[in-house]
């Protein structure tokens, strides 16, 4: 009975995949063409067009094959346009790290004034809530136009995106610390640096943190949507070069990348919050 | 006559309404508490007491009167005044210890970390914590929570401590125990003390005087009870002092019946600056002009009794 | 004033700055009891200018009979401005001034000259470290070029034209020395309309061009304009960045487009589209994409830019030639490069190629390089651009052709490498039959039913 309940959730895991894999494999088998071709003809153009079809969505083995290549070899660099996969996410999640803790910087201090003043949260209020919701890609062309330079833009696009839940989590999470612990501070005559570190900052910990780990996701998944855009480097330029060469099973292994990058990134912010969470 | 410790002098609350005018939670609130002394404040709920003691905490403004210490208005919170909140308020996210050591170094920033630990260490043991100290809050019982609640506040050497009702969320078994152990504490280091509650028992345990208040709104003082058991009590033998019961049942009869009819049948020589001092089983009321000053009078019965 | 050799006269051997002496140093001992005054100066300055462009007697020679001794002073003073050649000499005495560049373009097969340039070494034996980056669309490789992270790029011949305009971004002096290719783009159409080939039954159809200022944007409304349908109301073109035309014809978000190689030729290895008109077939010999500079690199970095045209010229003129494009094929084709199967793009560049409905055509010239800037396709461009009414009021045709297209620069460098430049700078050619004269746009301009001209 124990033994069920340790395995069965790894084994459930692993039968779905094998369903998911083994349905992709019979959707994708290659059909037999009607259409004749002359043999000169067939060899100027792709295995399904000269029998007539369109191009196919990759097999499982196809997509393996080259997620194989990209896992053997992660690092090669064949000149500034063809780089191995394994460079091409550093090179993300470099831009990703540099605008995210550029973020925080701003983010939390200022956060932290607003929480801790409400005539400053007043002032703040309507520039937050008119900028929150544009869309990060949106400054893209704003930040070439002034920053000019496009790897600067893209450093600009995570800074804008990850600032605001940083911003708002640290405002609410200083606003609500509670009122008890403050007077204890109050009635030892604790001074402002020492309250705000030693009291407000653990207290409000935890809130940060969460708005913390929302921003790196939201940040990794502008990243990739920015490098597509302004290309050079990055895991996001990688998906739009195999697109541009119609590699679906490229692109594949670009998203299992993304994904998995993603998901590193947000269980050590997990981990991270549960350092500072404090039980009740 | 020398001012007492803490002198209250005709303070207020008041709150200004939506339409414009003001609701008066309390006035003219005036009492006095001694060196050495327990002062004991009951009445029912919305009279206005926690407000009373964020005054004297200097967590909240008064709207009218002053509030002096040691002969000087207060302004603000201050070291000296140490409070124990109702809900423990420790840091969740320091250990026991911490949240005592935070209160020392807030109070003695230059000490060194040896002075500190031996500082916090007697405090710990005082309340009886020794070996919890490494736990944080939320491994602790309610009971524990408050000893170190108490232990912080005791630690800072205030000149005076301020309870918000500590007990009250404490079940009945740990709340006697740590009722008794506030009255060795303060018999041991004669630590002056204000204290709200309305457990009438707990009032005649701990307390030296028992101020009553009114209903709100437009609360008041209505008396101030002298509490003439001896000093030397326990709750296991309260009950078989004479005085218990005339003081029990003239404290219960307050807030049954005379703390709801007080304001309207106000007596003719009523005077908020000098509220009624009474001994319950000694001589019946005795207007506080009219009889020997306060405190001789007090002192005389307290000796009296606990010799 | 005989003092001094006359730079601008080919038999002149220059030896020192002034050709009195033997070397640079016995011409300094005897200019320093000469006395200078402004004008020897200027004309030192001027044969400076021509030893640095010309450090081979041989080639100076050549050059100054070629162009004529009267024009090459105006050529190099506008080419040269004397100024910032003064200020470069005192610097490099004719060095590279910046060997590492950067050097932006767009994966497609327009594109040839400038990338083959790198794997097959031309730039490395021009003394330069280029960069060619892949560029993910126009907007980004204007921005980019404007925003000096590339020193070059990879455009489309109308781009320096509206960048120096100011149309569709703030005006900054570009130009365009060379063109890359002629020829060599096509319209595809899905594998669904393959029995809806009368362009007259397009009616509704959806299609892309890689940018608004584009010629393959001109090529097609010219082409639908001509078969009575009108471009912005019978049917709908789109900006699309060449990259995704495929994958859009294949999700069926377009009908087709008029797009640069390999796109069209993707499309028929994909089986998603066929190849209905070759652009050469609109148009024999129009430009296409180009190579262009702002005129801030042409002016400060003299050197340089020379020496970058001057590989691209080599690139070009062996790109010309039929033999070599299959071995340039192989050279592009990789992931660095265009990230395309070989055999799309040498059936792009070699001409023998399957047309997506079970042909197989053979039209070598179905692409081909030839450099020359001419003054009448910037003219044919300006009135296209007003045709449709990306600019307004007057504009003077043959200035803005003459400022952007570098025509001398190209005719001095395509005879450096050996190609055969045009002995004018303008011509007239016919587009769909319809003849254009240069000398007349406004007429041309006026000749046209659908038009968006007020």
């Amino acid at each position: 009975m124990k033994g069920v309940q340790y395995w069965g959730a790894p084994l459930l895991s692993v039968a779905l995949l094998l369903a998911f894999l083994a349905i992709w494999h019979a959707a994708t088998r290659p059909e037999t063409g009607t259409r004749v071709v002359d043999a000169e003809y067939a060899k100027l153009v792709g295995a399904e067009a000269a029998t007539g079809q369109k191009s196919a969505f990759p097999t499982p083995a196809e997509v393996g094959r080259k997620l194989w290549g990209h896992i053997t070899d992660p690092f090669y660099d064949k000149g500034p346009n063809d780089k191995g996969i394994g460079i091409q996410l550093a090179f993300s999640i470099a831009r990703v790290l540099i605008g995210y803790l550029l973020a925080a910087l701003v983010a939390i201090p200022i956060g932290f004034l607003i929480g801790m003043s409400p005539l400053v949260y007043r002032a703040f209020d309507p520039f937050i809530q008119v900028l929150k919701p544009i869309s990060p890609l949106a400054w893209m062309p704003l930040a070439l136009f002034t920053l000019q330079d496009s790897g600067v833009s893209a450093i600009f696009v995570i800074f804008i995106c990850s600032v605001w839940p940083m911003l708002i989590n640290t405002a609410f999470g200083v606003a609500s610390v509670r009122r008890e612990w403050l007077n204890v501070a109050k009635t030892l005559e604790v001074g402002h640096l020492r309250r705000a570190f030693r009291v407000i900052l653990p207290a409000a910990a935890p809130t940060i943190m969460t708005g913390m780990r929302i921003s790196i996701g939201i940040a990794w998944l502008v990243i990739v949507a920015a490098e597509m855009l302004v290309g050079g480097t990055g895991i996001g330029y990688f998906v739009w070069n195999e697109w541009n060469n119609l590699s679906i099973a490229n692109i594949i292994s670009g998203i299992l990348a993304i994904g998995l990058v993603g998901m590193v990134l947000d269980l050590s912010l997990a981990r991270l919050t549960r350092l500072v969470t404090f039980p009740e | 006559m020398s001012d007492p410790l803490i002198r209250i002098e005709g303070i207020a609350k008041r709150f200004a309404a939506r339409d414009g005018t003001s609701s008066t939670v309390f006035e003219n609130v005036h009492f006095g508490i001694e060196q050495g002394e327990f002062v004991c404040l009951i009445g029912h709920s919305g009279c206005g007491k926690t407000t009373i003691l964020n005054i004297l905490a200097g967590l909240e403004p008064a709207s009218d009167g002053y509030v002096f210490v040691g002969g000087r208005e207060i302004r603000g919170p201050s070291l000296d005044r140490a409070v124990i909140f109702q809900s423990h308020a420790l840091m969740p996210w320091m250990t026991a210890f911490g949240n005592i050591a935070f209160a020392v170094t807030s109070r003695w920033p230059e000490w060194d970390r040896a002075r500190l630990r031996d500082h916090c260490q007697k405090y710990i043991d005082l309340v009886n914590l020794t070996g919890a100290e490494k736990k944080r809050p939320a491994e602790l019982s309610g009971g524990m929570k408050q000893r170190v609640g108490i232990a912080r506040a005791l630690a800072i050497q205030p000149k005076m401590m301020l309870m918000d009702e500590p007990f009250s969320a404490l079940d009945a078994l740990t709340r006697g125990m740590l009722q008794e152990e506030v009255l060795r504490i303060c018999a041991e280091t004669r630590q002056t003390a204000f204290m709200i509650t309305h457990d009438v028992d707990e009032a005649i345990l701990l307390a030296d005087k028992i101020i009553l208040m009114t209903n709100g709104p437009e609360a008041k003082i209505a008396e101030i009870v002298v509490n003439t058991l001896p000093r030397s009590r326990s709750r296991h033998t309260l009950h078989k002092e004479p005085h218990y019961y005339p003081i029990r049942n003239h404290l219960v009869d307050f807030l049954v019946s005379r703390s709801k009819q007080f304001n309207e049948s106000l007596p003719a020589d009523y005077d908020p600056k000098n509220p009624p001092l009474v001994s319950p089983g000694l001589s019946g009321a005795v207007p506080a002009a009219a009889a020997v000053p306060p405190r001789p009078v007090e002192k005389a019965v307290v000796v009296n009794l606990r010799h | 004033m005989s003092a001094f050799n006359d730079p601008f006269n080919p038999d002149v051997k220059l030896g020192c700055g002034c050709g009195r002496h033997q070397d640079q140093a016995e011409h300094d001992a005897a200019s320093a009891h000469t006395g200078d005054t402004e004008a020897l100066a200027s004309r030192a300055v001027d044969q400076a200018v021509m030893r640095a462009l010309f450090p081979n007697d041989g080639t100076r020679r050549r050059f100054l009979k070629a162009v004529g001794a009267n024009t090459a002073l105006a050529a190099v003073a506008q080419f040269f401005p004397l100024a910032a050649a003064r200020e470069a000499f005192a610097q490099g005495k004719g060095q590279i001034e910046k060997p590492n560049l950067k050097v932006g373009f767009i994966p497609i097969t327009c594109a040839t000259p400038i990338i083959m340039s790198q794997p097959m070494g031309y730039f490395g034996r021009a003394g330069l470290n280029v960069d060619v980056v892949k560029t993910a669309g126009w907007a980004v490789i204007r921005d980019k070029t404007l925003n000096k992270e590339y020193d070059a790029a990879h455009m489309l011949s109308p781009m320096p034209l509206a960048i120096t305009l100011g149309v569709g971004s703030s005006p900054i002096p570009y130009t365009m020395p060379a063109v890359e290719n002629i020829n060599g783009q096509a319209i595809t159409l899905a594998i669904k309309h393959k029995d809806r080939r009368d362009p007259r039954s397009w009616k509704g159809f959806k299609f892309a061009v890689p940018f608004d200022y584009s010629m393959h944007n001109y090529l097609l409304r010219y082409f639908v304009a001509q078969h009575g349908l009108d471009p912005d109301r019978d049917i709908q073109i789109r900006a699309v960045p060449p990259p995704e035309m495929v994958a859009n014809l294949r999700a069926d978000n377009l009908d087709g487009f008029l797009a640069p190689d390999p796109m069209n030729q993707r499309a028929v290895y994909d089986g998603v589209g066929y190849i209905h008109t070759l652009t050469k077939d609109i148009w024999e010999g129009h430009p296409c994409c180009a190579f262009a500079a702002s005129k801030e690199f042409v002016t400060k970095l003299p050197n340089t830019y020379r020496a970058l045209l001057k590989a691209i010229m080599e690139a070009t003129a062996f790109a010309s030639k039929a033999e070599n494009r299959k071995q340039i094929a192989e050279a592009i084709a990789p992931a660095n490069y265009l990230n395309q199967p070989v055999t799309v793009v040498e059936q792009v560049l070699t001409g023998t190629y399957a047309d997506g409905l079970g042909n197989v055509r053979k039209v070598p010239n179905r692409i081909d390089f030839d450099p020359f800037p001419w003054h009448s396709f910037a003219i044919w461009i300006l009135t296209q651009m007003k045709r449709w009414g990306q600019i307004k009021g007057d504009v003077d045709y043959a200035r803005v052709a003459r400022e952007v297209f570098l025509a001398t620069d190209a005719t001095r460098l395509m005879k450096e490498v050996g190609m055969k430049p045009p002995a004018t700078t303008s011509k007239k050619f016919a587009v769909m039959g319809k003849e254009f004269d240069p000398a007349k746009p406004d007429a041309y301009l006026a000749s046209f039913a659908i038009k968006r001209t007020a």
